[in-house]
């Protein structure tokens, strides 16, 4: 409201006698609608887009490239080996997993808390979420070994009476984050539903017509499109809520139900969905904050939102922190010897480099979102977030590895060298990743364009 | 935003916001009747068995009504850190449930002075360096000194946090200032801090160290999820009184209980959570080091009781709260929050209760007569608290959107 010239583009302010702005500048409705569409209309992307799919695509070849000689000679390309059975690709499986978790946090459970904010980045933190689980997907697909009957995860009836093991919560997982995929697109899309008609009424072109009007199933906009459009929002933010809090949950009890030092503990549960949530907001904020600069959106995507996002890291971040003393305290108060050994080996031991990496990732360098200042500098909460999103990686590589390599018996020990394919199928992830995300912000609207309106002064005519 | 224009002007309120006459009954009423109890029991069970059926009781009330008291500073604090505009007619009556922290620290020095450490907690008589190995190594955490340094710190964290908010609170009442709200958001990121990381450690003292052997992590999260859902419950009841006597009829709408109705049920969900990946966890493992405090609540009687828990602390309330309809209408949110503070309570009795000790279900008539006790001198303490101020925060800067806010 009185947002001053000095002050454009800044709307951190914490008055407590008013809500601060979400849409800066002098835009009205029809402003955003531009903004937003301009995007997908202009015929030619972006130099800058050409790079960033160029460079998206190389990775993806590289993942390619991975993938297709991991089938050729088998899993044996990798590092793992006895006794570290798990290495990168579960690392990597739990590390995107985790990614995927902060579109649905922003989308459902900030729906439920009424935090308007969220209309801003809910859309493109869905597809990142969409986009990170795809990824995630792959690694368990790829680590099978027999990858030609990877259908078999699946129960399925057959002759040979052949099921998956139910008691292993790895096949949970294959339930848990099947399920959360299908709910999530389903969100996402539903909530694109009255963007993608509004792009489908401006487009010129008839193929563009066509398209755009298939998936916009018939949207026109009337009253009661708009009260069953806001029921099915509503419910689907419910069943998501929960499936927030189960994937990552369930991805914990792969570790948690063993008896193994490390990774038998109690507060695994929350503490990996907190983690999740800490990671998939820094990927967040990691790919907004230039996004939003290259793509005029900063009137949309403002430094609230992003503010607010830090502050998320900051929370989450800090449980994260909270499990981690937890585990240190518990693992010297229970007294069992092994379990005490598997913590003082993890920060002094073999692999204590990546202990130490991922304390100061996740746990010191986030303190820095304390200060405003530093919480609302774009180049700060870049290299913040950045140092998160590997702070993360490295977590899941702590967890997995040096408890494998060091459990009961030292004659069992073994250290973890990843080779090269391990390293080029991660780093090929990203180029899947990031070629989905563009994708979805040349073809799609970036930003929920009916959603952000709602939360615009011109939406409440009756109250000015 | 649509809130701003309308927020600038300060709203007026039309209802009764001062307890008046009605404070001093209550309050009268409820001390003598704490008294009574509290003294009876005392007195009668000092001697009896030890005072072992005596502190178990004692134990399990004053967890109990510690945590009612942790759930107000917990609702106060996260309000003030989320800059919440919609609870703010209900914040005041939270103000006042956290400042009970001084009766129950008074309460925790009875039971801690009076004997109930050596009398319930194994540990207490331990020494290191007699060949119990795992005392041994637990030695440096459970001895007396650092347990009554930590006692005491938890209070004092708990004390100073619960009067600064609910002073400067009321400071605001007379006059208006926003700069206090902004004060209070300044200082409660730090408060969240100190409240999660001393619930935490007084759960593993009071709870977890009863069983010294016995360990879990996540422990500490299991204490809050009942402590978080139970003060909604409070909430609730309390502003139902108030409004039945008169008071709050036109500031506190049936949207706010609603919402108080929404975290109930969050918490339900929450509480269950927490609770299966506990039980699960050990029980999948299946580790005798972690194991044994399961049995114990599997037991003659036990088993029942724990079959209860979980059907009355998740099953039931689940399926009564999921419709809106029960939450916004008065009569079936009040009895869900009855008895959710019920099954808190039986939460804190399947904590402390069973034991080697205790190998079938037994309940004592402590346990009855000790709530009462404690249960009137709380409610003797929250409404001297109310007692001369204003039941709202007359002049929060967001009073206005407390007032006008509906759930669409």
């Amino acid at each position: 409201m009185n947002t001053t010239a000095a002050s454009y583009l800044d709307n951190t302010g914490k008055d407590p006698t008013q809500r601060a702005p979400l849409v800066l500048g002098a835009n009205d409705l029809h402003d955003v609608t531009d903004k937003v569409c301009g995007i997908i209309e202009n015929p030619k992307p972006s130099t800058g887009w050409y790079v960033g799919m160029a460079v998206s695509l190389l990775l993806l070849a590289v993942l390619g490239y991975s993938v297709f000689y991991l089938f050729f000679v088998g899993v044996g390309v990798w590092g793992v080996n006895n006794p570290v059975g798990w290495g990168f690709a579960i690392v990597n499986f739990v590390f995107w997993v985790g990614i995927g978790h902060a579109g649905t946090l922003i989308s459902a459970i900030l729906y439920l808390f009424r935090q308007t904010w969220r209309t801003g980045i809910n859309r493109s933190a869905e597809a990142m979420t969409i986009f990170a689980v795809i990824c995630a997907g792959l690694f368990p697909g790829i680590h099978v070994g027999r990858v030609w009957v990877v259908y078999w995860m699946f129960p399925l009836p057959n002759q040979m009476e052949m099921w998956p093991q139910f008691r292993s919560p790895l096949l949970w997982d294959v339930f848990a984050v099947s399920t959360y995929f299908t709910v999530s697109l389903l969100f996402w899309y539903t909530g694109l539903v009255p963007d993608i008609a509004s792009v489908r009424d401006r487009a010129k072109h008839r193929i563009r017509q066509i398209g755009y009007g298939i998936l916009a199933i018939g949207w026109r906009g009337s009253n009661r499109h708009w009260h069953r459009y806001e029921r099915a929002y509503l419910i689907l933010a419910a069943l998501s809520t929960p499936l927030v809090l189960s994937v990552h949950s369930v991805v914990s009890f792969d570790f948690a139900v063993a008896q193994l030092p490390g990774w038998h503990t109690t507060i695994f549960p929350p503490y990996f969905v907190a983690g999740a949530i800490f990671s998939g907001f820094a990927m967040v904020v990691t790919l907004l904050v230039p996004a939003r600069k290259w793509l005029g959106l900063e009137e949309l995507i403002t430094l609230r939102h992003l503010e607010n996002m830090n502050k998320i890291i900051l929370v989450t971040g800090s449980m994260v922190g909270y499990a981690y003393a937890m585990e240190f305290f518990i693992a010297w108060y229970g007294g069992v010897h092994e379990e005490t050994f598997a913590f003082i080996s993890r920060a002094t031991g073999p692999f204590w480099w990546a202990y130490w990496i991922m304390v100061s990732c996740n746990v010191i360098f986030p303190q820095l979102f304390w200060f405003k200042k530093l919480r609302t500098s774009l180049p700060a909460m870049m290299v913040v977030c950045l140092l998160v999103n590997v702070g993360m990686w490295f977590e899941r590589f702590v967890i997995t590895v040096t408890s494998l390599s060091s459990d009961f018996l030292p004659s069992s020990w073994g250290y973890y060298y990843p080779t090269l394919i391990d390293f080029t199928t991660l780093i090929g992830s990203f180029g899947l990743f990031f070629t989905l995300f563009l994708l979805f912000c040349r073809f799609l609207p970036i930003v929920a364009m009916a959603e952000v309106k709602m939360t615009m002064p011109q939406a409440h005519p009756s109250k000015h | 935003m649509n809130a701003h224009a309308a927020s600038m002007e300060r709203p007026v309120l039309k209802d009764k916001t001062r307890l008046g006459d009605v404070g001093p009954k209550i309050a009268h009423a409820a001390l003598i009747l704490g008294l009574i109890a509290l003294g009876g029991s005392i007195a009668w069970g000092v001697t009896l068995e030890g005072g072992k059926p005596l502190w178990k009781s004692y134990l399990i009330n004053f967890a109990f009504f510690t945590s009612l008291t942790l759930g107000g500073l917990f609702f106060v604090i996260i309000q003030h850190v989320t800059h919440a505009g919609w609870s703010v007619v209900v914040r005041r009556v939270a103000e006042a449930v956290a400042c009970n922290a001084w009766l129950m620290a008074l309460l925790g020095a009875g039971f801690v002075l009076g004997g109930g450490m050596g009398s319930l907690y194994e540990w207490w008589h331990l020494h290191p360096g007699h060949g119990n190995h795992l005392y041994d190594i637990k030695a440096p955490y459970l001895n007396h000194t650092f347990f009554y340094i930590r006692f005491v710190a938890y209070f004092a964290i708990w004390i100073v946090l619960s009067q600064y908010f609910f002073r400067t609170s009321v400071k605001q009442d007379e006059s208006g200032d926003p700069n206090l709200t902004l004060a209070m958001e300044r200082r409660s990121p730090l408060a969240v801090i100190l409240f999660a990381l001393s619930l935490t450690f007084f759960a593993v003292d009071m709870l977890m160290s009863l069983e010294y052997a016995w360990f879990s992590t996540m422990f500490g999260v299991y204490y809050f999820a009942g402590t978080a859902g139970a003060f909604f419950a409070v909430a609730i009841l309390t502003l139902s009184f108030l409004q039945g006597r008169g008071l709050l009829t036109e500031s506190v709408t049936k949207e706010h209980y609603h919402d108080l109705g929404k975290l109930v049920f969050a918490f339900v969900v929450f509480w269950c959570y927490i609770a299966y990946s506990q039980y699960m966890l050990i029980w999948y493992a299946n580790i005798p080091e972690e194991t044994f405090w399961y049995q114990n609540r599997l037991g003659d009687g036990w088993k029942g009781l724990s079959l209860f828990l979980l059907l009355g602390h998740f099953f039931g309330p689940f399926l009564f709260l999921m419709s809106r309809w029960q939450k916004r209408r008065h009569g079936t949110l009040l009895a869900a929050a009855i008895w959710m503070l019920f099954m808190h309570w039986i939460d804190m009795f399947w904590l402390v209760k069973p034991g080697a000790d205790m190998p079938a279900l037994q309940s004592s008539v402590f346990d009855l007569t000790l709530f009462i006790g404690m249960g009137g001198l709380w409610v003797w303490a929250l409404f001297r608290r109310l007692q001369d101020v204003s039941l709202v925060p007359e002049r929060d800067p967001r009073l206005g959107e407390s007032l006008r806010f509906e759930n669409y």
